[in-house]
């Protein structure tokens, strides 16, 4: 099967880093541990990427990074137990909800 | 071939840094980035990266426009006193507030905005007011509260509606510049929703009831009337605008969100996503040029910043030879 999208590593540094320009040719999705989604067989996701210096990753690498943050952040919230007796939904009215897993597609 | 002298009357002049306000169709070299420029007029509504913030945090207030704006407070998730200046392509530290809180609400400009309610340990009611170098502490809310909406247009004039107070309330203050006032109730309680417009001209969007919603309301001065709902229910997004022209962005549907929406002031509209999904990032602008300011981003919290260009409004682009 075709892939639909490629994946790199690259850290956002700001102003510049995706542009208007290169924002209404390609879809951009940002992920944790600065994993990016750009369309695959695509020039111009190509050129960016090469501008922004991104690690071309499989998806397997880029999902495995991706779970790593995410599991860290499950932990963290399920240790945050900071109030005596506090329901679930008291807990997610608190600090939000249990943050979700984050699937890459192919 | 016609050549740009033939056409613009001038050669193609070179800056060190892209013009403040070109023409449209002006074509420049930037000797800076080495790329050929040239200024036309947004057809779509996109999103673009900004300046980093300096301290990553979500539950911030803030104010102002894409080119003008300031941060506020927030959390680190420990809550922070950090305030910040946008001048268009960089963040500044400036002085912190007061009172460090996260869930702050926000309004104003970047010369004069208002602070109000957030949550220290306990939701707050502390307000403070900025005059574009300090922070001046004055009268609390009546209702303590955090993770509200807020809308004003400086200093002297803010609504802060809704919020947490355990359970969410419907509550609604009215801010003359020295004092708050209770004033009708949202017709929906709820936390976690955003707001845009002014204090006598607002609009409120989204929220937490606990579940998510979609529920959007708009006031006139002195009551609020439900009106369209957002097509993707969500807590935490951003909001930028006016009560007629308004912009959400981003949240948790409970997962994360980039889905973006533009309020024409009957309906709302599905436009190009955040290149980042997140939830609980400050807003400040308007529908042609806005900006969302950090965040959660799935922890950790996020220093990223996006600038939105959306349709009709001035844009810079990069001259290709594809």
């Amino acid at each position: 099967m075709a892939k639909t999208y490629q994946y790199c590593v690259a850290e956002n540094w700001g102003k510049g880093f995706i542009e208007h320009s290169e924002s209404q040719k390609i879809t951009f999705r940002g992920y944790p541990a600065n994993v990016w989604q750009v369309p695959a067989h695509n020039k111009n996701a190509n050129v960016w990427i090469n501008k922004v210096l991104g690690q071309v990753k499989t998806k397997d690498e880029a999902q495995a990074l991706v779970d790593a943050e995410v599991t860290a952040s499950q932990t963290a919230w399920d240790n945050n137990n900071a109030i005596d007796g506090e329901t679930i939904e008291q807990k997610i009215d608190r600090i939000g909800e249990r943050p979700q897993d984050i699937t890459l597609e192919e | 071939m016609s050549e740009y002298k033939g056409i613009q009357g001038n050669k193609v002049r070179n800056y060190t840094s892209d013009p403040d306000n070109p023409k449209e169709g002006q074509v420049w070299y930037n000797e800076t980035s080495n790329t050929l420029k040239v200024s036309s007029v947004s057809t779509v509504g996109s999103w673009a990266t900004g300046g980093n913030l300096n301290t990553a945090r979500n539950g911030m207030g803030s104010a102002g426009i894409y080119t003008s704006a300031i941060a506020f407070g927030g959390a680190t998730p420990s809550v922070t006193a950090v305030v910040e200046l946008y001048d268009g392509t960089s963040w500044t530290e400036t002085t912190d507030l007061n009172t460090a809180r996260g869930g702050v609400g926000g309004t104003g400009t970047q010369t004069s905005s208002l602070a109000f309610g957030g949550e220290t340990t306990v939701p707050t009611g502390a307000t403070e007011s900025w005059n574009g170098s300090s922070w001046t502490e004055l009268t609390d809310l009546n209702t303590n509260r955090a993770l509200m909406g807020s809308a004003g247009s400086d200093n002297t004039s803010a609504l802060a509606f809704g919020g947490e107070v355990f359970p969410p309330t419907a509550n609604t203050e009215s801010w003359n510049g020295s004092s708050w006032t209770e004033v009708s109730n949202l017709n929906t309680a709820r936390h976690m929703l955003a707001g845009a417009g002014t204090s006598t001209s607002a609009l409120a969007f989204g929220g937490r009831i606990p579940g998510v919603t979609g529920a959007t309301e708009s006031w006139n001065g002195t009551s609020w009337t439900n009106v369209s709902s957002l097509n993707t229910a969500r807590e935490k997004p951003g909001g930028a605008g006016i009560q007629t022209s308004a912009l959400a962005f981003g949240g948790a549907t409970p997962a994360n969100t980039a889905v973006t929406e533009l309020w024409s002031g009957s309906s709302w509209a599905e436009q190009n996503d955040l290149s980042t999904a997140r939830q609980g990032s400050g807003g400040a602008g308007t529908i042609l040029n806005a900006l969302a300011i950090g965040g959660d981003t799935t922890p950790p919290v996020t220093t990223a910043t996006e600038e939105w260009t959306g349709a009709g409004a001035p844009l810079i682009q990069t001259v290709t030879t594809d």
